[in-house]
């Protein structure tokens, strides 16, 4: 029995730390808008929490702690991807400001969301320890 | 703790457009100096400047570290020095001047109130936006209090 430690909990909780380092990405994106041959990350950790819920990726079966996985880790980690090969300025940077700003607005209503629907989670937890009084 | 190095990210940015935004006033308020230095027995007038910006750099041990975990999304922006414009002064013909040369002619400044202006509407642009980052990052710490309540 594991009250707090129930697999949508897991979840919430690796993807509000995915939320929270893009935040801090974007952040480094948006300070970084008007240095030179400065190239923009991204944050990539809906993409790969999606491409393993689908199934598609083969996984290898391990027997022990020290066997390679074949298909990829079973726990997905927010990946850092910089984006090298586009170029927005003269100065070859390719922070668009416009778009890294709409980013972060979506990256924070995601946040609130996984902060509402953790603590939706909590208090379903409540009235079960505490009953209806 | 993750967050919190968000403020640093940003807070180095308004650091560095403040700084930025500080050159481009001594430029506007430098269009007319003639006089900075006396080189050879002649003045020589102001000169435009400008800064370089950099992305900071890791110490090299964290740098390593993060590289090896695949993480860290960079630690900001620093302006790393102020540099003279070494395009040509602008010869004014004004006889009158004190530091005028024997033809009549005066070396102003290579500082253009128009470049500048629009410098520093970039500069102020790029400043609020980092405080609508900052901003933003506060709303998720905030947010992230209410967990639990």
């Amino acid at each position: 029995m594991n009250l707090l430690n129930s697999p949508a909990m897991n979840l919430l909780e690796r993807a509000m730390d995915a939320a929270a380092l893009r935040q801090k990405t974007i952040a480094n994106n948006v300070a970084n808008v008007d240095t030179p041959f400065f190239k923009r990350s991204d944050v990539k950790f809906e993409e790969l929490l999606q491409r393993e819920l689908e199934g598609t990726t083969i996984t290898g079966y391990r027997t022990d702690p020290r066997h390679f996985y074949i298909g990829g880790k079973p726990l997905i980690q927010p990946e850092i991807v910089t984006d090298e090969h586009t170029a927005m300025n003269n100065n070859l940077n390719n922070v668009d400001i416009d778009y890294e700003m709409s980013l972060m607005a979506k990256n924070q209503l995601r946040y609130n969301v996984m902060v509402q629907q953790i603590n939706h989670d909590l208090r379903q937890i409540r009235t079960a320890i505490e009953g209806r009084r | 703790m993750k967050l919190t190095n968000g403020f640093d990210i940003s807070s180095s940015a308004l650091t560095a457009q403040r700084l930025r935004m500080d050159v481009i006033s001594s430029n506007i308020a430098n269009a007319d100096t003639t006089r900075v230095k006396m080189v050879d027995g002649k003045w020589v007038p102001y000169r435009r400047k400008m800064v370089v910006m950099e992305p900071i750099k890791e110490s090299s041990f964290a740098q390593m570290l993060n590289h090896s975990m695949n993480a860290g999304p960079g630690e900001g922006v620093k302006i790393t020095r102020i540099l003279e414009d070494r395009s040509p002064l602008k010869p004014v013909y004004n006889p009158t001047h004190p530091d005028a040369d024997e033809n009549g002619y005066v070396m102003m400044p290579n500082v253009d109130i128009l470049k500048e202006m629009v410098d520093m509407i970039s500069a102020t642009r790029s400043y609020e936006a980092n405080v609508t980052a900052l901003n933003a990052t506060k709303a998720m710490m905030t947010k992230a209090l209410e967990i639990g309540r």
